[in-house]
């Protein structure tokens, strides 16, 4: 009955993600602690706030996994709904930092929608192509229906926020979905080559000088960032920098040089070149690991999902979980532009680390009633 | 039970699901696999070079952390030369530009850096160049470190803190008095107080707010070298540069000793390759106390530039004397307690061109000898240039105001030696003290032209005190001729002529070829030395080998520093008298002492002029001709030591070329001398041994009533009132003070009949003919006929018009005479004359 399925856990799951969080918070105290001291007078200044919204975010993740997540398909529109407003509330509430209006500010608590519309994009793209129907998903309306919230959210937050990798994030979480459920690859595979196409184009754009300004800037930096040292590219530079001083083994834990003010607000987008000075090869391996394992658990609980949406929700946080880390370790090492990700767990953020917690308890609630219960029930 | 088992319309994540799932996960590894290859890439490649880039940006390399120069002090503790602590103002241009607002926010405000106007007010407010920063920002925006402002005093930097802490401290004050209201019960709080505290709290917030938009200024230490008494033994002081070198005196001497060791803030590897900073704190200069008196040297000071003041522009346009110096030194210990020179400068400030206006021209023809012009200040703006001849010359001049005449310059002694050679007369045994010469007022030496005495019309039969006294060069030179040139140049050596004294000082000048060598002397070279000319002395030189003279003989080395302290004040050093050597006998030295009283009160001293009042001393005049001879350009000096019977302390003074007609009058030095014993007798509470004349001691009165003195002015006044030392000097034995007095009571009128100066109770007078009766001197004083000139007192040769003085019949030369008496027709001013009183 439902009442004993709801007993079940998944501890293996719940055990990685309070460790990344755990470790989250050590990596982070020891890239903040220089910058807070110097900026707040309180090496802890960082720290404490990380903590206080992992606890909250790992409170609401428990609270969620109570229910079924059916109960969000219920309320996809009300979320999606939300997210929406939020958006829109940014361009007259919304306070700038470090030259983007991205937050929201309510009271002394700050929220980013972007990461409510990730949210908002894998409740209702799953539930979109539950109501579509596998049979029908191969037909380029559907797809058209599947993707359209998700490309509205994206340019929203584009046009809002000119937060280009949260947009990018947003569509290829949808993407990502439509993908693992659609049975035919045409579509997917036009797209795939599309976006390399444009890709190929922009950056052959950008080198032969065709497309100027600030884009265009960012992909040269990023191809010979030494050219733009002091400029464009600094902080790739200086990422660059850390990593390279790590080596195998790394500093040692709190001694990184490069984190006492050469790159700026380390403790952000650029945590895990701070990761790489300090623990190393060796440990930044180790934290890429972690996440390997938590989306293995992921991929676990997806494949004995109890129904589709189920199935597409984790998938849905995989993809945005796999997304983020690759897109942010392949920013910090230069191997593609740089955009401003997070890296989820480690990176300081309450937004995003709450509404991170929020759906793994999505993937707990999924779990507690997968198809493999009973068998674990019955031993 | 569950819609899943209906499967009506139930969706299941299927096996194909699944397997995309799996490829996803297996992409996601591969993924991660080409990052962690990346991040070893990175390291493969740039790893060594990444680090050593890391490392630089660290600026781990070291920061010099400043010492504090060493604090020069004279005996009493008076502060002479101290480096005071300073702050230079440190700009982080990359800092002020970074902005915290957005791009609206800051337009709305119409600025372009939010912090950039803060800050650069603050800057100015330190001190910065408010337009030559704002352009070095907009220029070096990633520039972490410019130097804004030097060196600017620590008070202002704390006036900056103290003003900044204080804002903050009105809105925790104004917070907590708040609070406290708050916490009142209700009907006893004054809810219009908390309103207005509202109010003020909201203004103090906004001085905080918009102290804290002030970004990137800091502060670094450094010392600057500061001399609170600016010009006081600029000459013995020496200056030190911003990098702590010191140029000439006690500075470069002891430079090494005042200079301390920097520290060092540094970054450094560990075996583990971690950056481990450290600090080593500097290491504070030493200190020096000083032999000097700040009070005697004012004292010294005030009367030079008295000198110079008075003669200033008088014959010429410039200083009143080329040089003006004057030393005095313990007797008994070799210790310097004032050397001073004039010109001076201020140490502050050693660059101030102004300074060298009237100072003489130096003739680069003539190997910087002194043209005879003085420079104008025409001339002096003229050395402003910055090319290179400009330079070269313009150091050359800085240079003669910077260096110390008392030490650094040598010339022809004159007259003053004249002890040195009768001590070395006595002393080798050539003389037996019982000689007596008979000066017929020139000596044919074998030189192209006899060498004439000082009074040319002979002084007759003199004794070797008498030779002294009258400053006879004819009698010296027969002196010299009794010992031979071995054994005077013997003693040239012994008195230290031609070597360094050693005196704690940079720069003492090297005399070695300034002095004879037996093998090359011919008899007019001995007989030209006996009386001081034709060899060169220093002024210390001088006055070391005087004091030896009168002390029994023994020569200490002479010195400025007593002590040397630690920064912390122990004494690392204590700097004891040092005899170098025993010049003389007691014997000897006791005759010297004799002779050279009789030239202050003998009836034919030269030295009258040189006596303060109150006290007794000896000491010996000096009138050297330069070269060219006949130009009418002297050296005049004075040396002597006080008091007579005790000798404590020596005084020598030299004028070099006073700005005066006839320059070859002793009277310049001497005045100088009475002048400066007068004050520091007295200050050294050493008593009065003479009854004081009523002219004295209306001088004394004036010069109390003047309140130029401050110490030893109580003992002054209370000698005044009783009307000076005891009537009879205990030590004299029975001297006349009355007959002494006689002769210093400013009647120009020299008492001598009944002189006694040796105490030996017969008068000196002497009696050659053996009749019983002291001879009469029938040639002496003949100028005593000629016609008096109206104006300066002095008798007329009717034969070639030289002045002569009433006194010693001291023959001015003729270039002297015309001069003054063309002037004297020329206009009523009475420049450079005055009686021998």
């Amino acid at each position: 009955m439902r009442n004993e399925t709801a007993v079940f856990q998944d501890y293996a799951l719940i055990m990685s993600v309070l460790f990344l969080v755990g470790i989250g918070l050590v990596l982070l105290y020891s890239t903040s602690s220089y910058e807070a001291a110097l900026k707040y007078g309180d090496s802890a200044y960082y720290l404490k706030r990380q903590l206080v919204f992992s606890v909250l975010g790992t409170g609401l993740m428990f609270f969620i996994s109570i229910f079924p997540v059916a109960l969000f398909r219920r309320l996809e529109l009300f979320i999606y709904g939300f997210s929406t407003l939020l958006l829109f509330l940014i361009i007259p509430f919304g306070r700038a930092a470090n030259g983007a209006k991205r937050w929201l500010y309510v009271g002394p608590v700050s929220i980013q929608p972007a990461e409510i519309s990730k949210i908002a994009i894998i409740i209702i793209t799953s539930s979109l192509i539950c109501r579509i129907g596998i049979k029908d998903l191969g037909k380029i309306k559907s797809f058209a229906i599947v993707i359209g919230p998700a490309v509205l959210q994206a340019v929203l937050i584009l046009v809002i926020t000119r937060n280009l990798s949260s947009a990018a994030i947003v569509g290829m979480i949808a993407f990502g979905i439509y993908f693992i459920a659609v049975r035919d690859y045409k579509i997917v595979s036009v797209i795939i080559l599309a976006v390399i196409a444009a890709g190929g184009g922009l950056i052959y754009a950008s080198v032969s000088g065709i497309l100027g300004g600030f884009r265009s800037d960012r992909i040269l930096a990023w191809l010979h960032p030494e050219n733009y040292a002091e400029g464009t590219a600094f902080q790739t530079l200086q990422a660059l920098y850390a990593i390279g001083s790590g080596g195998f083994f790394g500093k040692g834990l709190g001694q990184s040089v490069q984190k006492l003010g050469f790159i700026p607000e380390a403790q952000n987008d650029m945590i895990f070149s701070i990761v790489c000075e300090e623990l190393g090869l060796f440990g930044a391996i180790g934290v890429m690991l972690l996440f390997l394992i938590l989306i293995w658990r992921f991929v676990v609980v997806a494949n004995r999902a109890e129904d589709l949406f189920s199935g597409l929700i984790v998938s849905g946080v995989i993809t945005h979980v796999a997304v983020q880390v690759i897109l942010n370790i392949a920013v910090v090492t230069n191997t593609m532009p740089n955009t401003g990700v997070t890296l989820p767990f480690i990176s300081y953020g309450g937004s995003s680390i709450i509404l991170m917690l929020a759906e793994i308890g999505m993937v707990l609630s999924v779990a507690r009633r997968g198809r493999y219960e009973e068998a674990v029930r019955r031993k | 039970m569950s819609g899943k088992r209906k499967k009506r319309r139930a969706q299941i994540f299927s096996i194909y699901m699944q397997r995309k799932l799996a490829f996803l996960f297996v992409m996601v590894l591969l993924a991660f696999a080409m990052l962690a290859t990346r991040i070893w890439l990175i390291n493969r490649d740039k790893g060594a070079a990444y680090k050593k880039q890391v490392l630089s940006q660290r600026h781990y390399d070291s920061r010099t952390l400043p010492y504090k120069r060493g604090m020069i002090t004279d005996c009493k503790g008076t502060i002479l030369a101290d480096s005071e602590l300073v702050y230079n103002v440190i700009v982080d241009s990359y800092h002020i530009l970074q902005n915290t607002s957005d791009a609206e926010t800051l337009l709305a405000k119409g600025v372009q850096y939010e912090y950039l106007e803060p800050s650069l007010n603050a800057a100015e407010s330190l001190g910065a160049n408010r337009a030559e920063l704002a352009a070095y920002i907009t220029q070096n925006p990633d520039s972490r470190y410019y130097i804004a402002a030097k060196k600017i005093p620590y008070q202002t930097k704390t006036a900056y803190e103290t003003e900044r802490a204080q804002h903050r401290l009105l809105v925790e004050e104004l917070i907590d008095q708040i609070n406290e209201e708050n916490a009142k019960k209700k009907g006893e709080k004054d809810e219009q107080k908390i309103a207005a505290w509202r109010a003020q709290l909201e203004a103090a917030r906004k001085v905080v707010a918009e102290d804290e938009k002030v970004k990137g200024i800091t502060f670094e230490a450094s010392y600057i070298r500061s001399y609170p008494n600016k010009t006081l033994a600029c000459d013995v002081i020496g200056f030190a540069d911003g990098s702590n070198n010191g140029a000439f005196g006690l500075e470069e001497y002891y430079n090494d000793t005042l200079n301390g060791t920097p520290g060092r803030e540094y970054g450094f590897l560990d075996d583990m390759s971690n950056l481990e900073r450290t600090t080593i704190e500097a290491t504070d200069g030493q200190n020096l106390v000083l032999t000097i008196d700040a009070n005697i040297q004012s004292i010294i000071e005030k009367y030079l530039k008295k000198f110079n003041d008075e003669h200033q522009n008088a014959v010429r346009q410039g200083y009143g004397a080329n040089n003006i110096g004057c030393i005095v030194m313990e007797v008994n210990t070799g210790e310097i307690l004032g050397m001073a020179s004039y010109p001076n400068y201020d140490l502050n400030n050693p660059y101030d061109l102004s300074v060298l206006v009237g100072m003489p021209e130096l003739d680069e023809s003539r190997g910087d000898q002194p043209s005879g012009n003085y420079l104008t200040q025409d001339f002096v703006n003229s050395l402003k240039g910055e090319d290179e001849e400009t330079t070269t010359r313009r150091s050359k001049y800085l240079y003669a105001l910077w260096k110390n005449f008392c030490i650094q310059d040598y010339y022809e002694p004159g007259s003053t030696a004249k002890p040195f050679t009768t001590a070395a007369g006595l002393e080798s045994g050539a003389l037996t003290g019982n000689e007596t010469y008979n000066c017929e007022g020139r000596l044919d030496v074998g030189a192209s032209e006899p060498v004439k005495c000082h009074n040319v019309y002979g002084d007759g039969i003199l004794t070797l005190g008498e030779a002294i006294e009258r400053s006879c060069n004819v009698a010296l030179m027969y002196e010299a001729m009794a010992m031979g040139a071995e054994t005077f140049c013997e003693y040239q050596s012994t008195f230290n002529f031609g070597l360094k004294t050693g005196i704690d000082l940079a720069g003492e000048a090297y005399t070695a070829n300034a002095v004879y060598r037996a093998d090359k002397m011919v008899l007019s070279d001995l007989a030209t030395n006996s009386f001081g000319q034709n060899f060169d002395v220093t002024m210390i030189q001088m006055i070391t080998g005087f004091c030896s003279l009168i002390n029994g003989g023994n020569y200490y080395e002479p010195h400025v520093v007593s002590k040397i302290t630690s920064a912390s004040g122990a004494t690392v050093e204590n700097i004891r008298p040092r005899m170098l050597k025993k010049t003389i006998s007691e014997s000897t030295s006791e005759k010297i002492r004799e002779y050279t009283l009789q030239v202050v009160t003998g009836p034919n001293g030269t030295g009258h002029t040189a006596r303060p009042a109150g006290y007794l001393i000896g000491g010996k005049t000096g009138t050297a001709e330069t070269l060219p001879r006949k130009n009418g350009q002297y050296v005049v000096s004075f040396m002597g030591y006080a008091p007579a019977y005790n000798p404590q302390i020596a005084i020598y003074v030299v004028v070099d070329r006073p700005n005066a007609i006839p320059q070859d009058d002793a009277k310049y030095a001497t005045g100088i001398v009475r002048n400066v014993l007068t004050e520091v007798l007295p200050y050294l509470n050493i008593p009065m041994t003479e009854q004081l004349s009523e002219k004295e001691t209306e001088e004394l009165q004036a010069l109390l009533d003047s309140n130029t003195i401050a110490l030893g002015a109580s003992y002054l006044a209370q000698e005044v009132a009783r009307g000076g030392g005891s009537g009879t000097d205990s030590a004299n034995g029975g001297v006349g003070t009355a007959a002494l007095f006689d002769d210093a009571n400013g009647d120009g009128v020299p008492d001598g009949a009944n002189l006694d100066t040796n105490g030996d109770g017969t008068p000196d007078a002497v009696d050659l003919d053996g009749d019983g009766a002291a001879d009469s001197r029938p040639e002496e004083e003949p100028w005593k006929s000629y016609a008096v000139d109206p104006a300066t007192g002095y008798y007329i040769d009717p034969s070639d018009n030289h002045l002569i003085d009433p006194v010693t019949g001291y023959k001015y030369d003729a270039v002297a005479s015309q001069q003054t008496l063309n002037q004297i027709q020329e206009s009523s001013q009475e420049a450079g004359t005055g009686t021998g009183e």
